[in-house]
């Protein structure tokens, strides 16, 4: 198993802010979804995996490769879509990639036009009037044209309508398609990037405050609804999210692949059910408890 | 880098595609949109505005100056000159003439 982006021990301070002890590892191939309330630190952090802050402390290596020797290896490697990208408003979506083709070595003129199309961003319109959703996507056919075998994308579908955004998404899965090729996205929504990611990082208040396999994860993790008295108290207990509803409780577990053979009696006899969680519920879960 | 992102700006200002009043995206835009580092295009930018290709007003961002094109074209003769200078200097040193040299730019212009 080839890691693309590797961090350690990874910290760095604002006045009221601080990110720590951040320690993750990026498959080649994958699909890593960064995800956290506002200010949790996202952006910070892919920030400095993309090389476009520094650290104050800790390593990331892309590619296997720490610090500035390898700067135009990683440069042509690397994509990055910055949260609000923004280039010379006052002139086109062309004359943009003219000016930032020199920049790469392996610049696709043929292939940015094509994603323009594609995403039906029209290259003769000025910066300025393109729409924040456009501007997105102006950046990530910047991205995708240099020959880039890892893309990280801050808040990549903030903005975009619903076409625009599916058209990112499948421009994403078909990235990583050939298994070569490897995201990380970072958002505050999981907005159609929790179908796509594989694996899944939670960042709260500039700590993770989990890091697992997305497929995993929804399988520890569930809702159950019961009706009062049907649970073990000691389940009921680990219960999270818990509420009464008109038709029985609700609470979310954490760890139902634990509890799922002691719950079978009452789901056989009804007095409890069993439904999925989305990513949302969980991290939603986890930052309430923290 | 630096120099290049320097030297892309100013041509686009000589050329008129950037014209007075055109607003600069800020130093972090840049860097983001052309992944380089912020230092690398806050130099750029720095000696643009040394050189009063650009103006930077504090909270409003960085703009085109009105530049005086006839001076710039001049500056560039400047350089075309003393560039021209060393290629005859070198040309001569292995017995080429201007004429040859002058024949030289007919050829490229003309391929």
């Amino acid at each position: 198993m080839e890691i693309v982006v590797e961090a350690h021990n990874l910290r760095k301070n604002y006045e009221d802010f601080a990110l720590e002890d951040i320690c993750l590892q990026v498959r080649r191939g994958s699909i890593t979804g960064i995800f956290g309330p506002n200010g949790a630190g996202k952006s910070t952090l892919v920030k400095v995996l993309a090389r476009q802050a520094p650290a104050h402390g800790g390593t990331v290596r892309l590619f296997g490769m720490a610090g500035a020797e390898h700067d135009r290896v990683v440069k042509n490697r690397l994509g990055y879509v910055p949260q609000e990208p923004a280039f010379f408003t006052d002139k086109t979506v062309r004359w943009t990639a003219r000016f930032a083709a020199p920049y790469f070595d392996r610049w696709d003129g043929a292939g940015f036009a094509e994603l323009l199309e594609q995403f039906r961003v029209n290259p003769l319109k000025r910066v300025k009037h393109l729409s924040g959703g456009e501007k997105k996507l102006l950046a990530l056919a910047l991205a995708l044209s240099h020959g880039a075998d890892l893309l990280i994308l801050d808040e990549p579908t903030a903005g975009l309508d619903v076409l625009h955004r599916r058209a990112l998404l499948d421009r994403l899965r078909r990235f990583v398609a050939d298994g070569g090729r490897t995201v990380v996205v970072a958002s505050h929504i999981t907005d159609g990037l929790d179908d796509i990611a594989e694996d899944v990082l939670f960042l709260h208040r500039g700590r993770i405050l989990l890091s697992e396999d997305k497929e995993d994860l929804l399988a520890r993790w569930k809702w159950i609804q019961f009706k009062d008295g049907a649970l073990d108290p000691a389940i009921e207990d680990s219960l999270s999210l818990l509420r009464a509803q008109p038709y029985g409780n609700r609470g979310l577990i954490g760890d139902f692949t634990a509890v799922r053979h002691a719950l079978e009696p009452v789901l056989a006899a009804g007095e409890a059910r069993v439904d999925n969680a989305s990513l949302e519920d969980i991290l939603l879960s986890l930052v309430t408890e923290a | 880098m630096y120099k290049q992102v320097t030297d892309q700006i100013k041509e686009a200002i000589a050329s008129g595609e950037l014209a007075p009043q055109d607003r600069l995206p800020s130093v972090r835009e840049l860097s983001e949109a052309l992944e380089v580092s912020a230092i690398t295009i806050k130099r750029a930018y720095l000696d643009l505005e040394t050189e009063g290709y650009i103006l930077t007003r504090a909270g409003l961002g960085s703009f085109v100056a009105v530049v005086d094109r006839e001076a710039l074209r001049q500056q560039k003769l400047d350089e075309l000159r003393a560039n021209l200078k060393r290629i005859l200097g070198t040309g001569s040193r292995f017995g080429i003439t201007p004429e040859d040299v002058i024949r030289l730019i007919r050829q490229i212009e003309e391929s």
